[in-house]
C-alpha cells in the first residue's frame, strides 16, 4: 500500500501545483499507463487524481474518450492497493454518466461490496450504484438488501443512502427494500438511522396516510439518533401544515416535545418548525424563548441560528422578535459578524425611529469585515427603514451613499442603487439628494449595467427636479468618458431633458449634435433620431417617442417579433401588440434573509406562453395581450380544484382551467370542461388534459372568439368538470385494471369584463395634456349613483372595474381618477372619472376618450 | 509439480506474472473455474462448494499461481448483450482460455462462432499466443468427450496457435490442473 506519508514529502519536494496545467489530451495518453501490468499503486493514483480533478474542473469528455479512461481504469481491480481502489470507484462514479457500457464493472463492484475488505465495501456500494440500470438492478437486489442491515454503519450508510437515489428514477425497486431500512431505523448509529428514515419516508411521499402512520409510530418511540429526530421532525410540520385542523395537534405536541431534547439540534429543528407553523404569538412563545437561549449561547453556530431565525420571524410576529430586544443587543458586538450583521438588521426592523441614528452607527463599526452577502442584507434593511420612516431619509441617503463608495462587488452595488432609486420614487422629499448620490456614483462606476440604469433614471427623474441643468453636466461627462452602451444612455438620458426642459432645450440639441459624430453606431443612431424629434417640435411626436414611450416586455417582444418573422414578414409590426414590461415590485413580505439567490421575475405571459403553445393555431392569434390573475372556480378544500386563467389575445380569448386532483386513490381521464358560452361568443376549439393524476396539476384549454362589437365581450360563461375517474393504488399511482366511470363537478362561473380587456396605466405627468389633445376622439360620459357609500372604498372599486392602479386615484373630498390605455385590439383609451359622496351616497361622472366610440361605451358598459 | 516449478515457488511465489483472459459463452463455468482455482490453494473450503452462482456482470479479476507462473485472470461474462466487450481485452492478454459446456450440445456451434470472431479480431489474429480450450462441465451426463468438443469447434484449423483441449469439471476440479500447467509451460518457454 502506498502510505499517505510519503506523497506528502513529495509533494513538497516538487513545490507548485502539479495539477495547474493539465491537458487533457496528454493525460487520455497516461491512462493507457493503467493497462501495464504489474500495477504501480504509486504512478495510477497520480494520474486518476488528476483524471478526477480535470472532471472536476468542468473538462469535458467525449464518449468515447471517457469509455477509453474507463475501461483503462477497470484494469486497476488488479491491485490490491486501497488508496488506488477507492481513487478507482470515484472515478468510476465520475465517468459513469459519460461512458457506454459502464456495467461492465458490475461484478467487479458486487465482488468488492461482499467482500472481506471493509475499506472497500461502502465506496463499492456508492459507485455500484451510479453505473446500475433499472435493467441490472434485480441483480444486485439481493446484495443491496443485506448491505442496508449490515452491521458495520459505513457499509449500511452507503447502501441507504444510494437506495435514495435510485429511488428517483426506480422508485418501485426502492420500496422493496423498506422492510430492511426500517430495521435499520433502529440502528445504534445515528447517521444510519437517519438515513433509514429518508428511505422509509421517502418511499411513501406520495401516500400520505401511511407517511401519517409512519411519523405516530415513531414519534412515540423516541428514536435515538438526533439527525433522524430532526428529519422526523420535518415531515411531522410538513404534516401539521398540510392539515390545518385539530388532526394535526399531535404533531405539534411532538415537535414541542422535542423542544426540551438534549441534543441541539434537535432543539433547533423543532424550534424552527414551530416559528414557521404557528400562526399566534402566543404559541410561539416556547420556540422564541428556545431560539433567545441560543442568541446567549457560548456556541457561534448556535447564536447564528438563533439570530437568523428570528431575523426570519421579524415581518410574521415582529412583536414576538421586539421581545428579544436585549439578547439582540447583545450580539450587536458580536465577534462573528454574521451573527452581529443579522442582530442589527433585525433590531432595525422591529425597533423604534428613535433607535436607528444608533444602530445605523453600530453598523457602520463593521461594515468593512463583512462580506457582501451580509452587506446586502444590511442594504435591504436600511431600504425598507426608508418606506417606514419616511423622515429619516436624509440619514439613511447618506449612509447608502457612503456605501456606494466603498469597495464592493456588482450585486452588492445594484442593491444599493435599486435603495437609492426606491426612496426617489417613494419619498418626493428624498429625490434631490438621491439624484445627487447617484450622480456622484456614476462619475466611477465600473459596471456597465448599473451605470446604464442609473442614467435612465435621472433622465426620467432629473426632469422633474428643481433645477435641471444641474444633472446634465453629470450625464455629458459619460458621453465623453464611457463605453458605447453607456454613453448611447446617456443621449438618451439628455434626450429627455430637451423635451421637458424648454429652457435648456438649445444647449441639448448643440449636445446631441456632437454626438452625433459619435464612432458608435448606436450612440449615433439615438442622437440623430432625438435632435430630429425633438426640432420637429411636434408635442405629441415627443410624448410618443421621448417621454411615454411604452416599454415593451423584452421577453414576449422577442417572441413576437419571432412570430411576426414566421408568419407575416411582409406586413409592418405593430409594437403596441405586445404587452408593456410592469414596473417589477419587490415582494413586500421579503423578510431579513441571507440568501441573496433572487427568483427572477416573470411576468405572467411569460410564465404561461409555455403552456400555451399547446393550442392549437396559437401562433395565429398574435402576441398574447394580456393574461389575467387566475380566479379559483372551487371552495378550497375540495376533492378537485380549478382555477381559470383567461388569456386574451387581440380578437380572441383562451381560457386555461387549471385543475388539481387531490384524491390519491384516483386518476382522472379525459378532463375536459363543457361550457355554456355566452351570446356572441365562438368556441374554436378545445384541448382537454387527458390524464390528471394525484398532485399534479394538469390544464384544460378553451379557444373562443371575441363577438365583434366591444359592447357584447361582457357575458359571463357556465362551467362544468368532465372526466372520467379511475380507481388507482395510492402508493404507485397505478390504475386498477378496469374502464372507470364517468363523472362532472360543477364550477363557478366565468365572467369577461372590462378590465380584462384593457392594458391600462396610471395617468402620465402630461395627462391633462393628452386628455385635450384628445378631444377631438369620440367621447363617452355618464353619471352613476355607486352602491358604495364610502368615498375610499367607492374610488378602489372603479379602478378594480377599469382595471386601473390605485395610483391613479388623487383628491380628497372630491376624488379624480385618471388613466388610459391600451384596448386588445390597439385602440388606446383615455378615462376621466369624478367621484363625490353625497347623502350618504357617492355619485360618479365617468367620461372615456378613444378613437373608436364603441370602445369608450365599452367603458361605461363596465361599470353600469 | 516439477523441481524447477517447486523451485520458484519458493523464491516468492512465482515470477513471471501474465495476463488470461478467460472466455467462454454465458454458463459455461468460467467463473466457478476460477473460483476453483483461487480457493484450493489456500483456504480450501471457505466458500463452500457451488458459493454462488450468479451470472458474471461485466467482468471480474482473480489472481492464481500454477506451475510457477502469477496469472492475472480477466473472468468476462459470457451473457450476449456483453459479449461485445471481450474484445476490450484483447489487446493486453497474454494466453486465453475458453471454456465451453460440453453437455450444452446445441451451443456448441455458438460457441464455435464466438470463438472464430475472437482468433480473427485484428488485435488477436497472427499473435502467437497459447489457448487453452476446456471442455467443461465432464462430469454432467451426455457430456462430450474432448476430442468431440475439439471438432466441433474446429480447432484443428488453428495454426497460428499453440492450443490445446482437455476435459475438465470445474465444480470438482478434475482437469483443471492438466490444463493450466500446459498453459504454464507455454507461457514459460515463450518468455
Ligand atoms: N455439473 C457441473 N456444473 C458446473 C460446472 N461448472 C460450472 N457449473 C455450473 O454452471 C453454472 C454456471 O457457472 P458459472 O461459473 O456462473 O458460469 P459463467 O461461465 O461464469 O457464466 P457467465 O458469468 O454468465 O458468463 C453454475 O450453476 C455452476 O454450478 C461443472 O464442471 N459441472
Ligand atoms: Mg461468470
Amino acid at each position: 500500500m502506498s502510505s499517505f506519508r510519503r506523497d506528502k514529502k513529495e509533494e513538497e519536494d516538487t513545490g507548485g501545483n502539479i495539477f495547474q496545467n493539465l491537458d487533457k489530451t496528454a493525460l487520455l495518453q497516461e491512462a493507457r499507463y493503467f493497462n501495464s501490468t504489474p500495477v504501480n499503486p504509486r504512478k495510477c493514483v497520480q494520474i486518476l487524481t488528476k483524471i478526477i480533478y480535470l472532471l472536476n474542473q468542468g473538462e469535458k469528455l467525449t464518449t468515447q474518450e471517457a469509455t477509453d479512461i474507463f475501461f483503462a481504469t477497470t484494469k486497476l481491480f488488479q491491485s490490491k492497493d486501497v488508496v488506488l481502489r477507492r481513487l478507482v470507484y470515484l472515478c468510476i462514479k465520475e465517468l459513469s454518466s459519460m461512458a457506454q457500457d459502464v456495467i461492465i464493472v458490475t461484478s467487479s463492484l458486487t465482488k468488492d461490496m461482499t467482500g472481506k475488505e471493509d475499506l472497500y465495501r461502502a465506496a463499492a456500494i456508492r459507485a455500484l450504484c451510479s453505473i446500475t440500470d433499472s435493467t441490472m438492478l434485480q441483480a444486485i437486489e439481493r446484495y443491496m438488501k443485506q448491505a442496508i442491515v449490515d452491521k458495520n454503519p459505513a457499509v449500511s450508510s452507503a447502501a441507504l443512502v444510494s437506495a435514495l437515489h435510485l429511488s428517483a428514477t426506480v422508485p418501485e425497486l426502492v420500496r422493496r427494500w423498506v422492510n430492511d431500512a426500517q430495521e435499520a431505523i433502529m440502528s445504534d448509529n445515528a447517521m444510519v438511522s437517519y438515513h433509514a428514515l429518508a428511505v422509509v419516508a421517502g418511499a411513501r411521499k406520495n401516500d400520505r396516510l401511511s407517511t401519517v402512520k409512519l411519523v405516530t409510530k415513531l414519534s412515540r418511540s423516541p428514536l435515538r439518533s438526533p439527525f433522524a429526530l430532526c428529519l422526523l421532525v420535518r415531515y411531522a410540520a410538513k404534516l401539521a401544515e398540510e392539515d390545518q385542523t385539530e388532526a394535526s395537534e399531535p404533531y405539534l405536541e411532538f415537535i414541542e416535545c422535542c423542544l426540551r431534547h438534549k441534543s441541539e439540534i434537535v432543539v433547533y429543528e423543532a424550534a424552527h418548525a414551530i416559528v414557521n407553523l404557528r400562526k399566534s404569538a402566543r404559541d410561539l412563545a416556547q420556540a422564541v424563548s428556545v431560539l433567545q437561549i441560543f442568541c446567549g449561547s457560548s456556541k457561534a453556530t448556535l447564536r447564528l441560528a438563533g439570530a437568523r431565525t428570528l431575523a426570519k420571524l421579524t415581518t410574521k410576529h415582529p412583536n414576538a422578535v421586539a421581545a428579544c430586544a436585549v439578547d439582540l443587543e447583545n450580539l450587536i458586538s458580536d465577534p462573528n459578524r454574521s451573527v452581529a450583521t443579522l442582530a442589527v438588521t433585525t433590531l432595525l426592523a422591529t425597533g423604534a425611529e428613535s433607535s436607528i441614528d444608533r444602530l445605523m452607527k453600530q453598523i457602520s463599526t463593521f461594515m468593512s469585515e463583512i462580506s457582501d452577502e451580509f452587506k446586502i442584507v444590511v442594504v435591504r434593511a436600511i431600504r425598507r427603514l426608508c418606506t417606514k420612516y419616511p423622515r429619516k431619509h436624509q440619514s439613511l441617503a447618506s449612509f447608502l451613499a457612503g456605501m456606494l463608495r466603498d469597495e464592493g462587488g456588482v450585486q452588492y452595488k445594484t442593491a444599493i442603487a435599486d435603495a437609492i432609486i426606491a426612496l426617489i420614487e417613494e419619498n418626493p422629499d428624498a429625490k434631490e439628494t438621491g439624484l445627487a448620490h447617484l450622480c456622484e456614483f456614476i462619475e466611477d462606476c465600473e459596471h456597465t449595467s448599473l451605470a446604464v440604469r442609473i442614467l435612465y433614471v435621472l433622465g426620467r427623474e432629473g426632469p422633474k427636479a428643481r433645477q435641471p441643468s444641474r444633472y446634465i453636466r453629470y450625464i455629458y461627462n459619460r458621453v465623453i468618458l464611457e463605453s458605447g452602451p453607456v454613453r448611447a444612455a446617456a443621449v438618451s438620458a439628455v434626450a429627455r431633458f430637451g423635451a421637458t426642459c424648454e429652457d435648456l432645450l438649445p444647449n441639448i440639441s448643440v449636445l446631441l449634435a456632437r454626438c452625433q459624430l459619435d464612432d458608435d453606431d448606436e450612440v449615433r443612431d439615438r442622437a440623430i433620431f432625438f435632435s430630429a424629434i425633438l426640432n420637429s417640435n411636434d408635442p405629441q411626436l415627443i410624448s410618443d417617442y421621448i417621454t411615454n414611450v411604452p416599454t415593451p416586455n423584452p421577453v414576449l417582444l422577442e417572441k413576437a417579433l419571432h412570430d411576426h418573422l414566421r408568419l407575416n414578414p411582409d406586413k409592418p409590426f405593430n409594437i403596441l401588440s405586445v404587452p408593456s414590461s410592469e414596473p417589477t415590485k419587490e415582494p413586500e413580505e421579503a423578510p431579513v434573509q441571507i440568501e441573496t439567490r433572487k427568483q427572477p421575475v416573470v411576468s405572467l405571459e411569460e410564465l404561461y406562453s409555455e403552456q400555451l403553445k399547446v393550442v392549437p393555431g396559437i401562433e395565429k392569434l398574435g402576441p398574447p395581450f394580456k393574461t389575467c390573475k387566475a380566479i379559483d372556480l372551487t371552495e378550497p378544500e375540495t376533492e378537485y380544484r380549478v382555477r381559470c386563467v383567461k388569456h386574451i389575445f387581440a380578437r380572441h380569448l383562451i381560457l386555461q382551467f387549471e385543475c388539481l386532483n387531490t384524491l390519491s386513490d384516483q386518476l382522472l381521464e379525459k378532463v375536459r370542461v363543457r361550457l355554456e358560452s355566452a351570446p356572441g361568443y365562438k368556441i374554436l376549439c378545445e384541448v382537454p388534459c387527458e390524464q390528471l393524476p394525484y398532485d399534479k396539476q394538469g390544464s384544460v384549454f378553451c379557444l373562443l372568439e371575441f363577438p365583434r362589437g366591444p359592447i357584447e365581450t361582457l357575458g359571463t360563461f357556465g362551467a362544468t368538470l368532465e372526466f372520467s375517474v379511475r380507481d388507482c393504488d395510492p402508493t404507485t399511482g397505478l390504475p386498477d385494471g378496469g374502464d372507470g366511470y364517468s363523472d362532472t363537478y360543477p364550477l363557478e362561473e366565468v365572467d369577461v369584463g372590462c378590465a380584462e380587456q384593457f392594458r391600462a396605466h396610471v395617468a402620465p405627468d402630461d395627462w391633462e395634456a393628452s386628455w385635450e389633445r384628445a378631444a377631438s376622439a369620440a367621447e363617452a360620459s355618464d353619471t352613476f349613483v355607486l352602491s358604495q357609500s364610502d368615498i375610499n372604498e367607492a374610488a378602489s372599486a372603479v379602478c378594480d372595474h377599469l382595471g386601473l392602479p390605485k395610483a391613479a386615484i388623487s383628491g380628497d373630498a372630491v376624488k379624480e381618477i385618471r388613466g388610459g390605455g391600451l384596448w386588445r385590439e390597439g385602440t388606446p383609451m383615455l378615462v376621466r372619472a369624478r367621484l363625490v359622496a353625497s347623502q350618504g351616497s357617492v355619485t360618479m361622472k365617468l367620461t372615456a376618450r378613444s378613437p373608436r366610440e364603441d370602445v369608450a361605451t365599452l367603458l361605461l358598459a363596465a361599470v353600469g | 509439480m516439477g523441481l524447477l516449478d517447486k523451485l520458484s515457488s519458493w523464491m516468492g511465489g512465482g515470477g513471471k506474472v501474465v495476463t488470461v483472459l478467460v472466455l467462454g459463452l454465458d454458463n459455461s463455468g468460467k467463473t466457478t473455474m476460477l473460483r476453483t482455482l483461487t480457493t484450493t490453494e489456500q483456504e480450501g473450503q471457505r466458500q463452500g462448494p457451488g458459493a454462488s452462482s450468479v451470472p458474471t456482470v461485466g467482468q471480474r479479476q482473480e489472481n492464481f499461481q500454477s506451475g510457477g507462473v502469477s496469472f492475472r485472470a480477466w473472468d468476462v461474462s459470457g451473457a450476449a448483450r456483453l459479449r461485445s466487450l471481450w474484445e476490450r481485452h484483447y489487446r493486453h492478454c497474454d494466453a486465453v482460455i475458453f471454456v465451453v459446456d460440453s453437455a450444452d450440445h446445441l451451443r456448441l456451434v455458438v460457441a464455435r462462432s464466438e470463438l472464430e470472431l475472437m482468433l480473427s479480431h485484428p488485435d488477436m489474429s497472427g499473435r502467437r499466443l497459447p489457448l487453452l480450450v476446456l471442455a467443461n462441465k465432464s462430469d454432467a451426463p451426455h457430456a462430450l468427450s474432448a476430442p468431440h468438443v475439439a471438432s466441433a469447434l474446429g480447432l484443428e484449423r488453428i495454426t497460428d496457435k499453440p492450443w490445446h483441449v482437455c476435459a475438465s469439471s470445474a465444480l470438482s476440479g478434475e482437469g483443471l490442473g492438466d490444463g493450466v500447467s500446459w498453459l504454464a509451460r507455454q507461457l514459460r518457454e515463450k518468455h
